[in-house]
């Protein structure tokens, strides 16, 4: 379905020095150097599968999505889409699939909602059948009928990403990319949104590519996840694996009944503990201890610190995958993929 | 068929557009009556200029007052019409590469020029092509025009043709930014010439005649084809010469404009 | 006078700075700006070819061309974008701020403007003052640079540019009536054009026209000062020059003054 091979982007960017002097010296003898803003990344999807594209700002996550829909042409490596290059076959290989950009609309900015929908099936030569059929189907997963009569300038951040996600839909695209779609949205509409492309999913098993900082939509889509970071892959996998693997870390939190009792406890003695595997962090009302659960098991902590104190509520959390992830962009956890 | 489906396409996609943008006019008239209006009175107040330099004298170097206002007239009715249509070439090279919102066209299964240029229908062009009606109706009965069949197909066929000379420089010079980022001002530069055209090249030396027969050719948006049908000449080289280089700068233009798409980085995000 | 130096000496800076990183945008436009001088040149030595007479109304052909190329230095040098700053101010509402900043919204704008002003004199004034004054040598075979005209050219010029400061500033009020910036600007930039001399002398015009023209506030735009660098005025013109270029640069301040107060308070009452 989706094969991505040695990919490979890299930037031309023009130095400029501060100051009168210097914008007169690169005016003169410009200064140039090469950034690469993807380097060497491999992947590849299978037909209805929702993959997740995740890393820190800057990884490069947008030049792939970018290179994938055939918008920046590759600096080296392949990607092959349906059996098409995307920069090379663009015009055929664009009619299979659908985009978009969450920072910016691609709707008309003046035209009516629904008029913006007739110029999208003129311009994917859409027959009026099958227009008819999606639209009833778009407009019962994303509701658009409240606001189709408004021009696009006038919708609410919510309603325009809820457009935009039907405009990509309308030629009933293969490949669904969403960069960043519940970017500046409130929480219900997010839970709109993801139910929506669960639907779409579901219902014509459309491949759905997303990036997204919010790890909520990871966690409740995507059967897989790509991360990278400086333009490498770093992981590929299911999110279960991700937990296994690198889900060593727990959280435990206490209320104690007194605090200065907290104070007396010493898990890196007790335990033979190094200084990276725990952390205790007191807010004067809960006490949070978060350990690798490899160097020291949850029923020891457990033990130990109820046999020295006493506590009114204990709270014990599972391997968050914010915090796995957290960790990863922040190198904590080792990889080994 | 295949070809009149198309033809078919690009019609209803213009005439989406052109409803949306009369539906605007309707809703912001007094800004259309003052963008038209800008553009009326400017070439209104050349005319005035140009008569007043008709005062003092009897003929512009042999050119009656008449002829160089059907010269004149001539000269903006491809600048209008090429106006209308691909003003959105403009953006290209002030803001739209910039800024990265060249994204949207390259996702659209049509060419990107087209998607770019159906995009806005600049009414305020009328302006122009008002007084470039009015010149040439006011000076048609005094100048030598032969109202013949083919005089005016020839006529037709020059203005359409005039016109993608237009399109084919701001193509080539709008293309530019998806190398520099910025070509405004490259634009203007150039476009900036066709003032040249308005006039007889005869007035011109030699270099500025060179310039603007070979290399920026907008002699042949006016001067060339005006002149063949008030004072004659070769057909071949007058209205030929404004085919072939429509055809050449329109060739040109879209292989340059094609390179600068694979040379289109996007914004950084 | 000193206070308000130091006030806005960092606006003007700023504007220096600015103007040097688009330099290169600007040196474009100019060039293609200054195509039109050069059809203006042909078209002239056109009509001097077709007529009889050697000068038309006290014009030389080297007159015209001096008058050309120097009514386009003018109107690049005294040139203002007060009007668009004013106008976006306006249309996006930012206006109502500058009622709680503790300076003068217009002489922040006027400062940043002469940064920008300065770069432009750099960029233009030597080359094209040495260049006509070039042409005049070959055509004439005399040097005929007149350093006393060029004094009071200057004074005249700069006087020109703070009165069309305050217009554009006056005229950018209008965006509370018009949203087509771009088409109100050219309307009024073509108008203006006219007016002030720059498309043909006034001179040329019909006598009464012309009479009328010269004592509106346009011919001080442009008009006036090339004639002084010419050197077609008498001293007294000259001082009689100077004076309604006084006369109309109080007057536009005080108009912008009162616009300013009007829209303070129709902003208090209607909450911007």
């Amino acid at each position: 379905m989706i094969y991505v091979e040695n990919l490979k982007k890299e930037f031309k960017k023009a130095i400029k020095e501060p100051g009168l002097k210097g914008s007169l010296k690169s005016f003169i003898k410009p200064k140039n150097e090469i950034i690469t803003a993807v380097d060497d990344i491999s992947f590849h999807v299978s037909k209805g599968e929702i993959l997740g594209f995740i890393g820190p700002n800057g990884a490069g996550k947008s030049t792939v999505i970018k290179m994938l829909t055939g918008i920046l042409t590759p600096t080296s490596g392949r990607c092959e889409i349906n059996g098409k290059i995307p920069y090379k076959n663009r015009k055929s290989y664009v009619k299979e699939i659908g985009v978009v950009f969450g920072q910016r609309t691609q709707l008309w900015w003046d035209l009516a909602l629904r008029e913006t929908y007739t110029v999208l099936k003129e311009i994917y030569e859409v027959d009026d059948e099958s227009y008819k059929k999606r639209m009833a189907f778009l407009n019962e997963v994303l509701e658009l009928d409240s606001f189709i009569t408004s021009p696009v300038r006038t919708l609410s951040l919510g309603q325009r990403m809820r457009a935009d996600i039907a405009a990509s839909l309308l030629h009933s695209p293969k490949v669904l990319f969403l960069d960043e779609p519940t970017i500046g949205l409130d929480v219900v509409v997010k839970d709109n949104i993801r139910k929506a492309v669960k639907a779409i999913n579901a219902e014509e098993n459309t491949t759905v590519i997303l990036t997204t900082h919010d790890l909520q939509d990871v966690e409740n889509l995507c059967d897989r996840i790509v991360m990278i970071d400086k333009g490498n892959k770093v992981f590929d996998g299911e999110i279960s694996m991700l937990k296994t693997k690198y889900g060593q870390s727990r959280e435990m939190k206490f209320v104690p009944e007194d605090l200065d009792a907290f104070n007396n406890l010493d898990y890196l003695g007790e335990f033979n503990l190094k200084d990276s595997d725990i952390e205790v962090e007191n807010d004067g009302h809960t006490v949070s201890v978060r350990f690798n659960s490899d160097a020291v098991s949850v029923e020891k902590i457990l033990n130990y610190t109820l046999s020295k104190t006493h506590v009114k509520d204990i709270n014990v959390k599972d391997a968050d995958i914010e915090e796995i992830i957290k960790g990863i962009y922040r190198s904590e956890v080792k990889l080994d993929a | 068929m295949k070809v009149l489906h198309r033809i078919r396409r690009v019609f209803k996609l213009h005439r989406i557009f052109i409803k949306q943008d009369l539906k605007k006019l309707m809703e912001y008239k007094i800004d259309f009556l003052t963008g038209a209006l800008a553009l009326f009175i400017t070439q209104g107040i050349n005319i005035f200029f140009l008569t007043i330099i008709f005062s003092y004298i009897p003929d512009l170097e042999g050119w009656t007052f008449d002829q160089i206002l059907f010269i004149y007239g001539f000269a903006l009715l491809p600048k209008a019409i090429d106006h209308l249509f691909t003003d959105n070439l403009w953006s290209i090279g002030y803001f739209t590469v910039s800024k990265g919102d060249f994204d949207k066209y390259l996702t659209r299964p049509v060419s990107t020029l087209f998607a770019v240029t159906v995009e806005k229908f600049q009414i305020d062009a009328l302006g122009e092509l008002v007084v470039g009606i009015l010149l040439l109706a006011t000076s048609l009965p005094k100048v030598n025009f032969n109202l013949s069949f083919i005089n005016v197909l020839l006529f037709i066929i020059s203005v359409l043709f005039a016109t993608f000379i237009y399109t084919g420089i701001k193509l080539i010079t709008a293309s530019v930014a998806f190398w520099t980022k910025r070509s405004g001002n490259v634009i203007h530069m150039f476009y900036m010439v066709n003032d040249f055209a308005k006039y007889p090249t005869t007035i011109y030396n030699r270099t500025v005649r060179a310039i603007i027969t070979y290399i920026v050719p907008f002699a042949f948006t006016a001067f060339f084809p005006a002149s063949y049908f008030i004072v004659g000449g070769n057909p071949w080289y007058n209205i030929g010469g404004t085919v072939v280089m429509s055809a050449l700068l329109m060739t040109v233009g879209i292989i340059i404009w094609n390179k600068g798409v694979t040379a289109y980085e996007s914004a950084g995000s | 006078m000193r206070k308000i130096l130091k006030t806005y000496k960092p606006f003007t800076h700023a504007g220096l700075l600015m103007a040097a990183q688009y330099r290169a945008n600007f040196f474009f436009f100019i060039l293609g700006d200054i195509l039109m001088c050069f059809i203006n040149y042909f078209l002239w030595h056109a009509v001097y070819n077709s007529g009889s007479a050697e000068s038309f109304k006290g014009f030389t052909e080297v007159d015209m061309v001096v008058y050309i190329f120097i009514s386009f230095l003018t109107t690049t040098i005294a040139y203002s974008d007060g009007t668009y700053a004013v106008g976006e101010e306006i249309r996006d509402g930012t206006i109502a701020m500058r009622m709680i900043k503790p300076i003068r919204f217009e002489l922040a704008f006027l400062f940043q403007e002469l940064g920008e002003r300065i770069m432009t004199l750099f960029l233009v004034f030597v080359p094209l003052v040495s260049g006509v004054e070039i042409y005049k040598f070959v055509m004439t075979g005399s040097v005929r640079f007149n350093i006393v005209n060029f004094v009071l050219y200057f004074i005249s010029l700069t006087l020109a540019y703070l009165i069309n400061f305050y217009f554009n500033v006056c005229y950018g009020y209008s965006a509370f009536v018009l949203k087509n910036l771009w088409g109100s600007n050219f309307l009024k930039n073509c108008i203006v054009g006219f007016l002030s001399g720059t498309t043909i002398p006034l001179a040329f015009l019909p006598p009464v026209v012309s009479a009328v023209l010269n004592f509106l506030p346009f011919a001080t735009l442009s008009y006036i000062p090339v004639m002084i660098y010419l050197g077609m005025y008498a001293p007294v013109q000259i001082l009689y020059s100077f004076g309604l270029q006084i006369f109309w640069l109080a007057f536009f301040i005080a108009l912008q003054q009162i616009i300013w107060n009007a829209s303070i308070k129709r902003m208090s009452v209607q909450g911007g």
